[in-house]
């Protein structure tokens, strides 16, 4: 099986050699580093690493930077492509473990949870991931933990989706609407670290746009979704 | 509705007419999108001129004064073109967002064969 792991970097200079070294160092998967436009020298370090790297003439954000991820998967081939946050917080390690659930054919998506095995714990930020995981089984039916997680490993199937709808984003709205498409999901317990250096895409003023966004587009937009093949 | 609002709606409307033309031959402003505004400042020289109508209508329907009923056709006027204004600018960030991915992809692809 083609694995690609697909790193979006914005303005990563700090972090993106380590967590291109710690996916090189624990898996032999294909990787590409998608810098979306940094301001900073993130496109001068992956360049003298010699990292494989497609950079983005415009900004256009995290959304976008996948998307393009997604579409090379598509145009070269690979069977399950992984999206891995370029700011140290995810491990390399764990990447097997995704890839073996979709090779077993346990699933079409595997994300990498936090909480599968491990309580949730109280916070803030808890509670808009608790929002988004009633939001989805409202519409859905189905228990999704770790909602917002950024480590999801995608099949064909699900590549070709995100290939032919450009109005997908790497966010839990896209879990419900592959579910409605009859896309199987499934989580995989993961440990992730806190973030060394920069900023998150995700600041706190823009926390609860996002949450309003979220959860209108799961009510709203998403839940209408019409499965595969159905009109 | 009295004269004054009468004369000002409609040398409103010549003006933005004015402008709309001039626009156009400016190459500022594409035909289609100005058809609007020249309908919507048609419609005002048109509300001027038959306000006895106007005010028939707003009095049926139940408005206070009948210059309530004209600024309410024109919000609803703006209300939609703003709308409009809004599925063409997603309709147009959606097409430099390929642009951008496919930029980036041939140069990937020109990168790999140095």
């Amino acid at each position: 099986m083609k694995v690609l792991i697909i790193i979006p970097a914005y303005n990563e200079a700090l972090n993106i050699e380590k967590t291109v070294k710690d996916v090189l160092a624990n898996t032999d998967y294909d990787y590409i580093v998608i810098n979306d436009c940094s301001k900073d020298n993130t496109k001068e370090v992956c360049e003298r690493n010699n990292f494989h790297m497609l950079s983005l003439p415009i900004n256009y954000g995290l959304t976008s930077a996948i998307q393009v991820g997604m579409k090379y998967a598509y145009q070269k081939n690979y069977d399950i492509a992984i999206q891995f946050d370029g700011d140290g917080q995810h491990q390399a390690k764990y990447l097997k473990d995704l890839v073996q659930e979709i090779q077993n054919k346990n699933c079409q998506i595997a994300i990498g949870s936090r909480f599968v095995e491990n309580r949730k714990p109280h916070s803030l930020r808890m509670l808009g991931s608790n929002l988004i995981s009633f939001c989805i089984k409202l519409t859905t039916g189905k228990k999704i933990k770790d909602t917002t997680s950024g480590m999801r490993a995608y099949s064909r199937q699900a590549i070709e989706e995100f290939v032919k709808n450009p109005s997908l984003t790497p966010e839990p709205d896209t879990i419900v609407y592959m579910i409605k498409r009859g896309i199987n999901v499934k989580e995989v317990q993961v440990e992730m670290s806190d973030r060394e250096f920069g900023e998150s895409y995700l600041k706190p003023i823009k926390a609860i746009e996002y949450m309003f966004n979220m959860v209108f587009s799961i009510l709203f937009i998403r839940s209408t979704t019409k499965k595969k093949g159905g009109k | 509705m009295s004269i004054t609002l009468r004369v000002l709606l409609i040398i409103a409307s010549f003006f933005s007419f004015l402008l709309c033309l001039k626009r156009i031959k400016q190459a500022k402003l594409k035909i289609t999108n100005s058809v609007v505004w020249m309908l919507g400042s048609l419609a005002l020289v048109l509300m001027a001129i038959f306000s006895n109508a106007v005010e028939w209508i707003a009095t049926k329907l139940g408005f206070i004064a009948p210059v309530n009923f004209v600024f309410l056709v024109m919000i609803a006027f703006l209300l939609m073109q703003t709308f409009i204004d809004n599925i063409r600018i997603s309709t147009l960030n959606e097409k430099i967002k390929e642009l951008d991915h496919y930029i980036a992809l041939k140069e990937l692809e020109k990168n790999k064969e140095k």
